[in-house]
């Protein structure tokens, strides 16, 4: 795994050279274009930030997680993962945070543990993603895609715990 | 956006006014400073990425990868203009061998580059959900984190996570088939 991506970079450039690309300014044109795109997503994730800040602090997070563990439990969701699986739509940091404590707390080769890596690998932070991409987009309204993308990746984590069972 | 927006920080903020009503500004900026932290961690792993990926564009590698890739994104999107297929195949092709530094500046230049053609919100929305529900196939940083913390068999979530992984993103394909028109 760790060769997959020199190896592409090693690819990339000599077929520049046989392409009669050249590297050095190519490079650095693309390169150009990295400051005001960080520039165009900051409000954005500014945005986002404060909202899962919020989230966190105000205890709305452990609420509704107290609240939904015996939904998520009825669905075979352990009532210890219920905060990874509302705060991965969110953060990918926070929900790294979590899935380490986990990890500390019950072991990394408990059920627990793998159910959470299966949880924390098969969805994405949902939020996070649709406030990036759509940084200064036309696209203004996503309620359905966000709705869907919510339910899929919530599909995903009660086949996590189920399939961890099994396998 | 806005809705969810909304409504998280007025119910957020009123729990918050019972409980501990110092901390709403100091969130606010802890939330701020958080977003530059990353915006500037982000900017230099993007320049890594625009600048390869800049060159990978140049050499026509992009427009091949696409090519191959352009069956599939037939049945996904329904036809994109060219520019935006590369875009949208790059930036599922590094999505799933997990190269998430490229991923987000490449999805950004697919979204734009779609939003410049009309009826094209069907093919938006079907990028969104894809992106949204992963379709990571080897999820390496949950990996590391196993073989930081001992597990001696750290792979075996592999499988399971793909399986997860494929299962949210069919259920995502077929509900934005479902739920959302294609116009055009």
């Amino acid at each position: 795994m760790q060769y997959l991506i020199p190896l592409f970079f090693i690819f990339i450039f000599v077929f520049a050279f046989i392409k009669k690309v050249k590297p050095y300014d190519t490079f650095t044109d693309g390169v150009k274009s990295a400051v005001p795109f960080a520039v165009s997503i900051f409000p954005y994730l500014v945005s986002i930030f404060v909202l899962t800040e919020l989230f966190e602090k105000s205890g709305l997070s452990s609420l509704i997680s107290d609240f939904l563990s015996p939904v998520f439990g009825f669905l075979g969701i352990p009532k210890e993962l219920t905060k990874l699986v509302l705060i991965k739509p969110f953060s990918g940091s926070g929900s790294l945070a979590t899935l380490s404590d986990i990890f500390t707390e019950y072991g990394a080769e408990s059920y627990l543990a793998r159910s959470a890596c299966v949880i924390y690998g098969s969805s994405e932070t949902v939020f996070y993603v649709a406030s990036v991409y759509f940084a200064g987009a036309k696209t203004k309204n996503l309620f359905k895609p966000i709705v869907i993308s919510l339910f899929a990746s919530f599909c995903s984590c009660v086949f996590a715990c189920f399939i961890c069972k099994i396998m | 956006m806005n809705a969810i927006f909304g409504i998280i920080l007025v119910i957020t903020m009123t729990l918050m006014l019972f409980v501990s009503p110092e901390e709403v500004l100091s969130a606010f900026i802890s939330g701020g400073e958080k977003a530059l932290a990353l915006a500037v961690q982000m900017t230099v792993v993007y320049a890594v990425w625009l600048g390869v990926l800049n060159v990978f564009e140049k050499t026509g590698l992009s427009g091949k990868c696409a090519k191959i890739l352009k069956p599939a994104n037939k049945f996904l999107f329904g036809t994109l203009p060219e520019k935006a297929n590369d875009y949208v195949s790059l930036n599922i092709s590094a999505n799933m061998l997990g190269m998430s530094g490229a991923t987000t500046p490449m999805g950004i230049k697919a979204v734009r580059e779609m939003e410049k053609y009309k009826g094209t919100e069907y093919a938006i929305a079907m990028f969104f959900v894809i992106n949204a529900t992963s379709v990571q196939l080897i999820p390496s940083s949950v990996l590391a984190l196993r073989i930081k913390f001992g597990a001696s068999a750290a792979s075996d979530i592999i499988l399971p996570t793909i399986l997860a992984t494929l299962l949210s993103s069919v259920i995502g394909v077929l509900l934005v088939k479902l739920f959302i028109k294609k116009k055009s």
